[in-house]
């Protein structure tokens, strides 16, 4: 068939250039890259080489130059942004080039996978009309032809039904389906060089997975290099053959991945090595220890939490949906319980049924000896007092025109606590117990930094004394090393006061760090609990199982690392 | 097109007759109860020189000795067969003088419309991709201006402009093809504001999108990610304002029919609020009620189909997307 032909083509048919004779000329090289917006210099001289056929990855927190290092090399700036230096593409400065001469390498040459795929499709046009701007680079005149590309393209993919992705909108499809599309059309003009920028963060940890071994293999399959943006340093050691680790716009330290892996030079990169959840997963254990004692020696009971056989339905479009199925679990005293499972899996319904936000179907709820009443503001402010939330993202939850001050007291005003002058105390106090320093009690959010602002949202959770407190994936929004600062302010807590924890998290990695017990969700049901060792370390259920794969490991990533030898002599076969 | 919309279609359908019904009403009704009763008064004008039978004559032909309820079913069901009435002026069938007139109108206030429509289009295109030292900056200043001046103001320079100085079209001549295009461009001019403003403002939400990124970085050029990309969902909002600049261009209509001195509804309206002539003047305010309601049934009508996010939902139980989502937080959202 002349269209499989062509998918399977060598890479010669792209029209860049001739293929060089001598090897080692990079396919991409930046020399001395710098990159500001009017004066803040956001990237300052950073070089790098990556060469055909490998994988490179960039890593940094927010803030730290990747993704615009990412943007510059495809000339993708927002207006305003000024890149200097060398950008160096098969041997030719690219940087230098007009727009109109460096278009043509758009897509064909260089393609893009963007970091948010829910945000990265036009939402008022379908998929097939964007990807035939993809196929629009394949010089294939028919038509028909092109759709076929793009079908068989999508299969490539994986994605199940490639006739029904090309007639949807982007909003009818999940997050993951919409990553398989993005990367489907960066790959479809198959270009020499895929720039992947965060591809996975916005997706839950199965899907991570899917997808990192999707762009691993079309890398191997069709002879693409990669240079791979994340924050995540396991990704990067698993998925990259060199690594080059940025702070602020600088680089602290590059080299093969083995290398940096193995033996962190710099500071900082060793810092980044101690923080990543997946790497240690002891990190936190002697700050754990209490919690588990409590379950061993059985004084945590009464549990301070019970729910039993709770369901709760919601009926969409006429259709029920079952959110929460059957759900029991029950949370010792001064224990963590993490809820796991990927979105869908009833997690969210579970918080708010906890919350009191929602009113099971049937079943029970059982908070600190009290039975969650039945939904009426007034009882359920005695709820509250017992049992308080901390939000998800700290850059939305907190009233930006309000003072910290403020806003920590707010819960006392609310329930009447003390005297204005006690309540001005309970503040200081709840403060400096999540570490947060007096000079910053009369700023806004907006002067806060992620993990500062989330520390906010901590203090204020724990004013009103609560003995239960629901984190709804506390970290998630933020970086690594904030992260883990925040997990050890979490776990101080925990053991200076007994708190009860119900975490809520997709991050597997994070829960065997601070979690006592966990139940494993999918489809609103619990399909295996236990403690964390026992999850962890002898998962009985296949979806379990699954989930715990999908971390990624360094240890795969090295074992890996023979295999680009042995692609690099392909290479050399091809060109010769 | 799927049940749900057909039932969304159809209430919108029957909501917009409800208003234009109560709007029709409303106006009778003020115009019945007012003190002084403005018929009357105009009646028993000694200039108009009616002798006290005429008037008693005249009144019992027009009805206005009876009831107001049974007046008020008179003109309604006069309203819904399309007869308004008779004019005091000229004693001709309201509907009839209307007629004569609307077209010209009509073709004064679409051909503004086009003309508002393409220049706040290359407005906004300019806004974006002309280059900073071709005087993007100054571009972005033009809707402000267009708004500020009065379309008189711009009427008399494009007449005095295009027809004395250079001699384009011929003053006598308002029906002729160059006036009425500079008469649609002195209407169009101050609407094109407003447009021009909301698809600026959108574009430069749009086309900092990551999609606008993502379409570059396949390479797509400048006009064609304006065109094929950035311009529908920049004027999905657009179709609000243009639904509620109809009454502008109504309006504007009136004021650019007189300086460029063409016979339309403006004249029409001129003439009657001189003479007092109730009938036609109420005709006039029902006609604008119908062309608005109508105007902003099509943008309601067209949403749904233009942008495929818009769900049309009914009260039924959602579920929360988010632990802290509020329980009536329905952003993006129809309910019919």
């Amino acid at each position: 068939m002349a269209t499989q032909d062509r998918l399977t083509a060598p890479i010669q048919s792209v029209k860049f250039g001739a293929p060089k004779p001598q090897l080692l000329v990079p396919l991409l090289r930046t020399e001395g890259l710098s990159v500001s917006y009017g004066p803040n210099q956001v990237v300052t001289d950073v070089s790098f080489d990556l060469n055909p056929g490998k994988s490179l990855a960039l890593i940094g927190e927010s803030g730290s130059g990747k993704s615009t290092i990412a943007r510059a090399v495809l000339r993708l700036l927002p207006s305003g942004g000024r890149a200097t230096g060398r950008v160096e593409f098969d041997g030719q400065d690219v940087l230098g080039l007009s727009e109109r001469r460096f278009r043509p390498l758009r897509g064909r040459v260089i393609g893009f996978v963007p970091q948010d795929p829910g945000n990265s499709l036009n939402p008022v046009r379908t998929i097939g009309v964007q990807a035939m701007e993809a196929a629009a680079l394949l010089d294939e005149p028919s038509k028909a032809i092109r759709k076929e590309l793009i079908l068989e393209t999508f299969a490539q993919v994986g994605l199940d039904n490639p006739r029904r992705v090309y007639d949807s909108y982007p909003h009818q499809l999940s997050g993951g389906m919409l990553q398989r599309v993005l990367i489907g059309l960066a790959v479809l003009p198959r270009p020499m060089l895929l720039v992947a920028d965060e591809p996975t963060s916005a997706l839950d940890v199965t899907i991570q997975k899917r997808i990192l071994d999707l762009l691993s293999r079309l890398q191997r399959d069709l002879d693409i290099s990669l240079l791979l943006i994340t924050h995540d340093l396991a990704i990067a050691a698993e998925r990259a053959d060199s690594l080059v680790v940025l702070k602020n716009g600088l680089v602290q330290e590059a080299g093969r991945t083995a290398a940096v892996f193995s033996s962190p030079k710099s500071a900082y990169a060793k810092k980044l090595h101690a923080d990543v959840p997946a790497l240690n997963p002891d990190r936190y254990a002697r700050l754990r220890d209490p919690g588990f004692r409590l379950l061993d020696t059985g004084a945590g009971k009464p549990p301070k939490i019970e729910v039993s056989a709770v369901t709760k339905r919601f009926s969409v479009d006429g259709k029920v949906l079952t959110a929460v199925d059957n759900l029991s679990f029950s949370v010792p005293a001064g224990t963590t319980h993490a809820l796991v499972g990927e979105s869908g899996s009833g997690k969210t319904t579970t918080i708010r049924l906890l919350l009191g936000l929602e009113e099971p179907d049937s079943g029970k709820i059982v908070v600190a000896g009290q039975q969650l009443p039945e939904r009426s503001s007034a009882s359920l402010r005695g709820v509250w007092r017992h049992l308080q939330l901390v939000y998800q993202n700290p850059f939305t939850s907190l009233d930006p025109t309000w003072k910290v001050e403020q806003l920590v007291r707010e819960p006392l005003d609310r329930f009447k606590i003390g005297t204005p002058g006690e309540r001005v105390e309970i503040v200081r106090e709840a403060l400096a117990n999540v570490g947060l320093g007096e000079h910053l009690f009369s700023r806004k959010p907006g002067a806060l930094s992620g993990g500062q602002r989330q520390r906010v949202a901590i203090a204020r959770s724990l004013v009103l004394k609560p003995d239960v407190i629901v984190l709804d994936e506390p970290t998630s929004a933020l970086d690594v090393s904030v992260q883990a600062d925040i997990v050890e302010v979490l776990l101080s807590l925990q053991a200076r006061f007994g708190l009860t924890y119900v975490f809520v998290s997709h991050d597997l990695a994070l829960v065997r760090q601070l979690a006592h017990t966990v139940s494993v969700m999918q489809r609103g049901r619990i399909v295996e609990h236990g403690t964390v060792s026992s999850i962890f370390d002898n998962p009985q259920q296949p979806y379990t199982r699954s989930l715990l794969d999908s971390i990624p490991s360094a240890a795969s990533g090295i074992a890996r690392l023979p295999q680009p030898r042995a692609r690099r002599i392909l290479t050399k076969e091809k060109i010769a | 097109m799927s049940k749900a919309y057909l039932n969304y279609a159809a209430k919108r359908l029957i909501q917009a007759a409800v208003v234009i019904l109560l709007a029709y009403v409303f106006t009778f009704v003020v115009v019945s109860i007012l003190p002084g009763d403005p018929i009357t008064n105009v009646l028993n004008n000694p200039q108009n020189g009616f002798t006290p039978d005429e008037i008693n004559e005249i009144i019992t032909a027009q009805g206005l000795d009876k009831p107001i309820p049974v007046q008020l079913w008179t003109a309604l069901s006069g309203f819904l067969t399309g007869d308004l009435g008779l004019s005091m002026r000229t004693n001709r069938p309201v509907a009839t003088l209307i007629a004569e007139v609307l077209p010209s109108t009509l073709v004064l206030a679409s051909a503004g419309l086009v003309v508002a429509l393409l220049l706040a289009a290359v407005i906004a295109y300019g806004t974006q991709f002309l280059p900073k030292r071709f005087g993007q900056g100054l571009l972005r200043g033009f809707p402000s201006l267009f708004l500020s001046v009065p379309n008189f103001v711009i009427g008399l320079v494009l007449i005095h402009l295009f027809g004395f100085q250079l001699g384009i079209f011929r003053v006598i001549e308002p029906n002729s093809f160059w006036a009425t295009l500079f008469a649609a461009v002195a209407l169009g001019i101050p609407i094109s504001a407003q447009i021009a403003e909301v698809l600026i403002a959108n574009l430069d939400h749009e086309s900092g999108q990551e999609y606008a990124a993502v379409a570059r970085g396949r390479g797509l050029g400048q006009m064609r990610l304006f065109t094929k990309h950035l311009l529908k969902p920049s004027s999905l909002p657009v179709i609000t304002v243009i639904a509620l600049t109809i009454g502008e261009l109504l309006g504007g209509s009136l004021i650019t029919e007189t300086v460029f001195g063409r016979t339309g509804l403006g004249s029409l309206v001129q003439r009657s609020v001189s003479s007092q002539d109730l009938p036609v003047l109420q005709a006039v305010v029902s006609l604008a009620a119908v062309v608005f309601v109508l105007v902003n049934l099509i943008a309601d009508l067209a949403y749904p189909l233009l942008d495929p996010r818009v769900k049309l939902i009914g009260p039924s139980a959602r579920r929360p997307a988010t632990a802290d989502e509020g329980f009536t937080d329905l952003s993006k959202a129809v309910t019919p």
